[in-house]
């Protein structure tokens, strides 16, 4: 199912939090789909059974938080597969904390990891994609900022703010690189150890993201889909009003 | 490597645009140890940046090659600000432009009793200039056809890629309406794929400009390097000689110096610097015993046109250029071109924006908001328009200059004089003329000055008292300071100038060169 003319499949497909969960579909569906993926994540041993029986998939140990094991896992991996052509930010912590049991430090631990690797594979990959002139980057995200729930500060703030780096790569780089196509994906709730008991499962999901994240198509800049569709923009009741009036339809959300 | 401002340059070359670009690699190429000193960043080789005028954060726009600061022009006594067409990172505005490598016509630089020249004749004849333009389009890598009415060039250009069929119809009628146009000469080299960059950058080595074409050429001799992110603030001289280049870099200061300086920041950057020099033996800035630093300051004249086809596709018109009134009845003119763009809906509504902008009603949202209904009318009536525009000549006034300012705003005064009005009178009508017979629109309202085609600050010439450079790009006053850009010119030509200044600026290195081998 490969698809040889897709050049995204040309370089290393990178997934952090690749030892459990969502991470790990993603990876082994994606090593199915042809890419040569670069799985990242904190201890060993899960890595390596997301990669036991894919050939394409190749564990490196990596705390997303810490600045230094990052740099080193991507200099790693780069000398082993070759340059960052995809980069999945699926790596994220989900501490259940009442606000009376988070410190500061706890809380900024959380940050570290949700916003703080997501931004810091980001840039690493940025070198890459930006010698190359193209790449693909997925943030998977959620919609935990809008109403947070009660003991999730830390997740909802962090995880908002990493929707809101989307945005901010967009006004940095849409302009000079509108082939380094970066697309907000939000899985639905899971039936993970981070998720839901009876969601959806992480296989199936995967499906999704997989087909979104291999889709060459700088039109995918600045997207946003739910689980297997598109979430349009918000539109201002003037933007509607203006669209009626100049018999403007908005196009129609894709589907997956 | 050694720290770049410390190593012995032979010379040094003050930004790196077509002039400058263009004379550091034939320095390079001739042996010489050459520093580029650019004042924005080496920018990315992959980046699509398109000429923006809506990012207005200083620090984004340097960080995409963009002159960071507003312009603030007063013209004809009313002060505006606003985004120029300017670059500032390697490869200066070029980067951003359309590659029209245009050559100008004999009487461009020769005085005739046919054609008036408007400053006297330069101090260099057609005939001894042509050479170099020759040189120069080897160098971008110019193709098209040539222009009947000009004489041919000394040696054969690159054969275009063949019009499209936009391009082949306009043309027709254009030929059934007694003009005669030709295939415009691009530096645009068509590689497999080729996007054909106009107004953004080329994220490969087809677009030939400052970048392509000058600096990494410069660069892979291994006789040249680039100092980016470096503005130069100041020029010290003494006894007649340019002895230290102040320079700012990550706000530190630091001093660079060589034996020979080319300024190539170019025609609002260069004179901003020299007027920016002053000392005690040059109250007035540096190179500017005449007086004449900054003044002279001219554009060419937009004068946009839409014209409807009325074929089915949406192909622009990119090639077609026609010089039947470059010169007309002793009246400077200009030359006609294609833009390469469609007037989509959008576009069709800039200008009547721009036009609503500069009424007196302009300032009203509501009426800018109004434009819309008649312009997508005007789009599905008529669909796509071919945009094309004639470039008419701009006359020399020392009282239309740059002034120097100390922060990164480029300030400058201009008249439009009322020759220059009688003569757009006559240049307008020619263009309906030449149109007639294929349904067509002028676009522009009041006289569109074109801020991406500034020359004329530095002037060359023979006579010190009445100019600053001499015919080889020399400055008058000081021994081994030189210009290689667009203020050079003593008049504006009616053709894009980026050729010119190329090919000045091959004149410049072989001046540098002899005066070396002299000693």
């Amino acid at each position: 199912m490969a698809d040889p003319t897709n050049k995204l499949l040309s370089g290393a497909c990178v997934v952090t939090g690749a030892g459990s969960g969502l991470g790990r579909s993603l990876a082994r569906r994606l090593a199915q789909s042809g890419a040569i993926v670069a799985a990242l994540g904190r201890q060993m041993q899960p890595l390596e059974e997301t990669a036991s029986g894919h050939r394409n998939i190749t564990p490196f140990r990596c705390d997303v938080s810490d600045p230094v094991a990052l740099e080193g896992a991507f200099a790693d991996l780069r000398r082993v597969i070759g340059p960052v052509s995809i980069l999945i930010n699926n790596a994220a912590v989900y501490p259940k904390r009442d606000i009376f049991d988070e410190s500061q430090k706890s809380f900024m631990d959380t940050v570290a990891i949700n916003l703080g690797g997501t931004f810091g594979a980001t840039r690493l990959a940025l070198d890459d994609m930006t010698d190359a002139g193209f790449g693909r980057i997925m943030n998977v995200a959620t919609f935990a900022d809008i109403a947070p729930l009660p003991a999730s500060s830390a997740y909802s703030v962090s995880k908002g703010a990493a929707r809101i780096l989307s945005r901010a790569l967009q006004a940095d780089l849409a302009d000079r690189f509108p082939n380094i196509v970066i697309t907000d994906w939000l899985p639905g709730m899971l039936d993970t150890q981070m998720g839901i008991q009876g969601g959806v499962n992480p296989d199936d999901a995967a499906v999704w993201g997989t087909t979104l994240a291999l889709m060459d198509d700088p039109s995918l800049n600045g997207a946003t889909f739910e689980m297997n569709r598109e979430i349009p923009p918000p539109r201002s009741l003037k933007k509607k009003l203006k669209d009626k009036l100049l018999f403007r339809t908005p196009p129609a959300p894709r589907q997956l | 490597m050694n720290y770049l401002p410390d190593q012995n340059w032979d010379v040094i070359v003050i930004g790196t645009g077509i002039g400058g670009g263009t004379v550091g690699r034939a320095l390079a190429e001739a042996g010489k140890k050459v520093l580029f000193v650019e004042k924005g960043p080496r920018g990315h080789r992959r980046e699509r940046t398109p000429l923006s005028h809506d990012i207005f954060v200083p620090e984004a726009r340097l960080a995409r090659g963009l002159w960071p600061a507003r312009m603030r022009g007063i013209v004809n006594g009313k002060e505006s600000h606003f985004f120029g067409p300017l670059g500032s990172g390697l490869g200066g505005s070029s980067t951003f432009y359309a590659a029209t490598l245009e050559r100008p016509a004999p009487h461009d630089l020769d005085d005739s009793a046919a054609c008036p020249h408007p400053g006297g004749a330069w101090p260099v004849s057609y005939a001894e200039f042509e050479p170099y333009l020759s040189r120069a389009e080897a160098l971008f890598h110019v193709s098209g056809t040539p222009d009947p009415l000009s004489p041919p060039p000394s040696r054969e250009l690159s054969a275009p890629h063949g019009m499209n069929d936009v391009d082949k119809l306009i043309s027709r009628r254009l030929q059934k309406a007694g003009m005669t146009p030709y295939h415009l000469h691009s530096a645009i080299r068509r590689l497999e794929d080729c996007e054909e960059c106009l107004g953004i950058k080329c994220p490969r080595a087809c677009k030939m400009d400052g970048r392509s074409a000058g600096v990494e050429p410069a660069l892979a001799t291994g006789n040249a390097e680039l100092l980016d992110c470096t503005e130069i603030t100041r020029l010290e001289s003494e006894a007649g000689k340019i002895t230290g280049l102040v320079a700012r870099r990550a706000g530190e200061i630091l001093t660079l110096s060589a034996p020979v300086v080319v300024l190539a920041g170019g025609a609002f950057g260069t004179p901003r610097l020299c007027l920016a020099s002053t000392s005690e033996a040059h109250p007035n800035g540096i190179a500017n015993a005449s007086g004449l630093v900054g003044r002279g300051l001219m554009f060419h004249l937009n004068e946009m046109l839409a014209v409807w086809p009325g074929l089915k596709g949406d192909a622009p018109s990119k090639s077609v250029g026609l010089r039947d009134f470059l010169c007309k009845d002793g009246m400077r003119l200009g030359m006609v071109q294609s833009m390469g763009i469609n007037a989509s809906y959008g576009e069709i509504l800039h200008y009547l924006r721009q036009r609503l902008g500069r009424s007196r009603l302009g300032g009203s949202r509501l009426l800018q908001e109004a434009a819309r209904l008649p312009a997508s009318l005007a789009a599905i009536l008529l669909g796509e328009a071919k945009i094309f525009v004639g470039l008419m000549e701009d006359f020399p006034y020392d009282e239309n200059r740059v002034l120097p300012t100390d922060t990164d705003e480029i300030v400058f005064e201009y008249r439009t004089s009322t020759e220059l009005h009688k003569r757009r009178k006559v240049f307008r009508k020619a263009l309906r003329t030449a149109f007639r017979g294929q349904r067509h629109l002028l676009l522009s309202g009041a006289p569109e000055l074109n801020y991406g085609h500034p020359s004329g600050t530095m002037r060359f010439g023979d006579d010190p008292a009445s100019s600053v450079l001499r015919a080889d790009g020399r400055t008058h006053d000081l021994s081994n300071l030189y210009v290689a850009d667009a203020s050079f010119m003593p008049s504006s030509m009616g053709v894009n100038p980026s050729l010119t200044i190329a090919a000045q600026a091959l004149r410049v290195s072989e001046a540098i060169l002899q005066r070396g081998s002299d000693g």
